[in-house]
């Protein structure tokens, strides 16, 4: 770290001059990134054009195509409109038990949403355990839960969290003297709100709807359960009938998908170039509405955590003593998966850091492409990417194939745009002029970034860290393609138990995800105080 | 040096069969580390191949069956060469239920280690493709014949042993030797009994279509392999045009989509549906758990929907030590593997001399179409385009 910053600061800052230390790394990360990429169009190109050409054209693929824009658009749409709002009240206003509730509504970003699908239709199905309840007062039948209204509710309930902790992020290191200021020229609350937040925090609001729309645009095991018929369906179909290559080749047709979206958020984004000190006031009191306030958190949290691990506990009661024993639970399973989880977490972070301090401090076409080229480990599905690793780890680095190590690079391409996005949003939200200060004073320009600049980005680094940390947590696709031999964690754990239908034994993995996850959070959360007062 | 070993071999087993008689059915009675100087020969186990071993086998696991104790005859591991080595087992049967089986036959042989990678059977075979000539696979486990024809047709795989194909029938082997099956699963028809009694269920797949009664009340599950493959075998039996007439028929029934056949089999005994189509031993998973369900299952006879498919394995071509590999899969198919499976997983063992266990037909009394060769069912291209083109997918 110690040389990329050595230019960075030194007066040419929203320059073009690139600092050749942060371009080399942020070039060698986008590197390693596009290795998957690199197989796909090896695989891709392969394939006769003819079948892919077939398959784009047949009848249901418009239908498919529309369906899918609607998800992703309604469920990035319900993200933001619940996400914002959480953020706001956890971390703006005086909110009673503000920390037991961000932790809280961070956690369903644990819960692998394939689980979460399944439990809803197991509680809230036509005639699920919901109904059973109400059928003395005679209900017969529940309102319909599959198709699109019900995949969107369960995709936003499991993917808001990413647009709630970019948003706290940014909140947390917001110059909140300007909202003084707004206040004094008499703008009400709404009005600042609307004039001063909103503009503050949009790239980082911006940078979680886009890491929620992608999610969803690659996710196949919420649509499934769900009845609701997508894009990811298609690749499915193919990869389950030995069909890898078209399963590749329709891969890369969501890349393109995904360079769209892409190319949307830039847009909606809009201008960046804000920047704040990092000062922050008093909270906003909420009066009389401190406590009835509690009500939508608690509603969010409850629906998205309460549901699947009372089904999950309801079943392990019905169990009993019929439990399978290759499925006993170990301790070691919730050790694996807070190390590799933080592992991914550190190098995520770490190597984030010269892509996004790049793209938010340097105008240019370079910056930019190092920053969108982040999401592509994203964009595609995770057998995709999973698999693009079995291809280089089998060939070209035997030693790490299927050890942590190759596991652990993964989740680091995978999850990269996390750790970026939160970090970038935080870059651009400190002024310049106050590491320039620093340097007037006499630090070295390392020195004012570690003095300064750090701590000022230190929500954003721990946002992000938390982000990589706690979908690490649920990562299953290229765990169980990469993983070594015997290596079981919390998430493959659950998936042993729910795909050979001992759904009751994946309570208490489920269970020991969340606590741990939660305590987990907690620290990380912890690392925080380390903001600037 | 042999005749000793058979010698240690022979009181081991008095004192085993002994043991046996008084304990079976008591968790955790094997012995590990049995045999572990062992030199056997691949030609031991085969003798006995036409079942009536002469040991008792002990049972693995808890003896949970929900059906109760019975004999079981075949071929015991005792019986069947030592495995000496290290042997990595892609499995696309899952932990919970295949890994207590491969848990047993490791803690057999002290100086055998087994390095099992679970997930689909289907992903495995992309993985196997793409590791290609460096693959670290020795074996593959699967759960349907469509997997392993799908890896003998794309030359990953070797020919097993004679002796170890002998342990099954004909009908549940690749006709070229390359994988054979372990353990058989049934299509079938679960139905609701407060809805359907068994006479109301037509027991010719092909007039599905056309049974009113059906409207509306009917899932299947165009994305499962299982499905697939008894597509497959509707096109193979009866044509192209045929199929597809029951695949628009079905949907003008109204048919719901399922993402899998134990989703399915809930959704029956939930009454979500009142039948549906699915392999047998769902039906079994749902009643051991739920004792009350109002579920039953129904079997059609001659066609498509009363197709038989198996779990099963191979070798692959990347296998370091073959003789090890084909004698792993020869384990499974141990009168202990066989019963596992009748009593763990409610499948229709392969090996003749062991019987299934449950609310099950025996073997001989479904009635499987005949001239359908299961490596048949592996060409799934046709299928999911005619599923395509009728927009089932």
């Amino acid at each position: 770290m110690a040389t990329e910053h050595q230019s960075a600061d030194d007066g040419t800052d929203q320059g073009n001059q690139l600092p050749l230390g942060a371009s080399i790394a942020a070039a060698a990360v986008s590197a390693a990134v596009l290795l998957p990429v690199l197989w796909l169009l090896r695989v891709g190109l392969g394939v006769g054009f003819d079948s892919a050409v077939a398959l784009l054209t047949r009848p249901t693929t418009l239908e498919v195509f529309v369906n899918s824009a609607l998800l992703v658009a309604l469920t990035t749409a319900a993200c933001v409109a619940i996400g914002v709002p959480l953020a706001y009240l956890t971390v703006r206003t005086d909110l009673p038990f503000r920390r037991f509730w961000t932790i809280a509504v961070s956690l369903p970003l644990v819960i692998p949403s394939y689980v979460g699908a399944f439990a809803f239709v197991s509680a809230f199905g036509p005639q699920g355990g919901f109904q059973r309840l109400l059928a003395p007062l005679g209900v017969e039948r529940l309102p319909e839960i599959y198709g699109l209204e019900g995949t969107v509710l369960i995709l936003t309930l499991y993917t808001y969290p990413y647009v709630y902790i970019t948003a706290r992020a940014s909140l947390k290191s917001m110059d909140t003297t300007l909202i003084d200021a707004a206040r004094t020229l008499e703008h009400d609350r709404w009005e600042t709100f609307r004039r001063v937040t909103i503009p503050q925090i949009r790239p980082a609001v911006a940078a979680g709807a886009l890491l929620s729309a992608l999610y969803v645009l690659a996710d196949f095991g919420t649509p499934s359960i769900m009845r609701y018929d997508v894009f990811t369906r298609v690749i499915f179909v193919e990869f389950g009938t030995f069909g890898r290559d078209t399963a590749v080749l329709l891969s890369l047709q969501l890349v393109a998908v995904t360079v769209f979206i892409l190319w949307l958020e830039s847009r909606v984004r809009g201008e960046e170039r804000t920047t704040a000190g990092g000062r922050s006031r008093a909270l906003v009191p909420l009066g009389t509405w401190r406590y009835p306030a509690v009500i939508p958190v608690a509603a969010v949290a409850g629906l998205a955590l309460v549901v699947p691990v009372a089904i999950l506990v309801s079943w392990l009661v019905a169990t009993g003593p019929t439990a399978n024993q290759s499925l006993a639970f170990e301790w070691s399973y919730a050790l694996n998966s807070v190390t590799v989880s933080t592992a991914a977490a550190a190098v995520a972070v770490v190597t984030g850091i010269p892509v996004a301090y790049l793209s938010a401090r340097h105008e240019g076409r370079l910056p930019d492409a190092f920053e969108r080229l982040s999401y592509i480990g994203y964009a595609v599905p995770g057998v995709v990417l999973g698999l693009a690793l079995v291809f280089f780890g089998s060939a070209y680095a035997t030693p790490i194939y299927q050890t942590l190590y190759l596991l652990v690079f993964a989740y680091v391409i995978r999850f990269l745009p996390q750790s970026v996005g939160s970090l970038r949003a935080s870059f651009l939200s400190v002024d310049p002029s106050l590491p320039e200060a620093a340097r007037t004073l006499g630090q070295t320009s390392t020195g004012a970034f570690r003095y300064v600049t750090l701590p000022l980005v230190a929500p954003g680094l721990f946002g992000g860290a938390a982000l990589v940390f706690l979908t690490t947590m649920k990562e299953l696709p290229a765990t169980l393609l990469l993983r070594p031999s015997g290596f079981t964690t919390l998430v493959t754990h659950i998936w042993t138990a729910y795909e050979s239908g001992y759904f009751g034994q994946a309570a208490i993995p489920a269970l020991v995800l969340l606590l741990v996850s939660g305590l987990s959070m907690l620290v990380i959360l912890r690392q925080e105080g380390y903001d600037v007062k | 040096m042999h005749d000793s070993d058979d010698t240690g071999r022979t009181r081991r087993r008095f004192l085993r069969a002994a043991a046996a008689a008084g304990v079976i059915g008591v968790a955790g009675c094997n012995t590990p580390g049995e045999g572990g100087d062992g030199t056997g020969t691949a030609t031991e186990g085969a003798t006995d191949s036409d079942g009536g071993g002469t040991d008792s086998p002990e049972q693995i696991g808890s003896g949970r069956s929900p059906f109760g104790d019975r004999e079981v005859g075949g071929t015991t591991i005792e019986e069947m060469p030592d495995l000496e080595g290290e042997l990595t087992v892609y499995s696309g049967r899952g932990e919970a239920l295949v890994g207590e089986l491969v848990g047993f036959i490791e803690d057999r042989y002290s100086d055998f280690t087994v390095r099992p990678l679970y997930n689909t059977a289907a992903e495995l075979v992309s993985q196997i493709e793409t590791e290609g000539a460096n693959s670290p696979a020795d074996v593959f486990y699967s759960v349907n014949a469509g997997a392993l024809g799908t890896l003998a047709e794309r030359g990953r795989t070797q020919t097993l042993p004679q002796e170890v194909l002998e342990f099954v029938p004909s009908n549940f082997r690749d006709p070229d030797g390359e994988w054979l099956g372990t353990s058989g699963r049934a299509r079938s028809i679960p139905y609701n009994t407060d809805t359907f009694s068994a006479s109301d269920i037509p027991t010719d797949i092909m007039s599905f279509p056309d049974t009113d009664a059906f409207a509306g009340e009917i899932g299947w599950t165009p994305t499962y392999s299982s499905f697939q493959a008894f597509i497959t075998a509707m096109r193979i039996l009866e044509g192209e045009d045929a199929t597809r007439e029951w695949l628009n028929g079905m949907q003008e029934l109204g048919v719901s989509a399922y993402g899998d056949e134990f989703q399915i089999s809930r959704a029956v005994a939930d009454g979500e549906v009142s039948v549906g189509l699915a392999n047998h031993y769902y039906v079994q998973r749902v009643v051991a758990r739920r004792s009350n369900a109002p579920l039953a299952t129904a079997f059609t006879r001659n066609d498509a929907g009363a197709i038989f498919n198996v779990a099963g394995a191979c070798v692959l071509d990347t296998a370091s030590d073959s003789t090890l590999a084909s004698n792993f899969v020869r384990h499974l198919l141990s009168a202990e593997a066989q019963d596992y499976f009748a009593r763990s997983t409610f499948e229709y063992p392969l090996v003749p001399a062991v019987d299934p266990i449950g609310r099950l037909p025996p073997i001989d009394e479904l009635n499987p179409p005949e001239n359908v060769d299961l490596s048949q069912l592996a060409d799934l291209e046709e299928t999911i385009s005619l599923l395509r083109e009728t927009g089932a997918l």
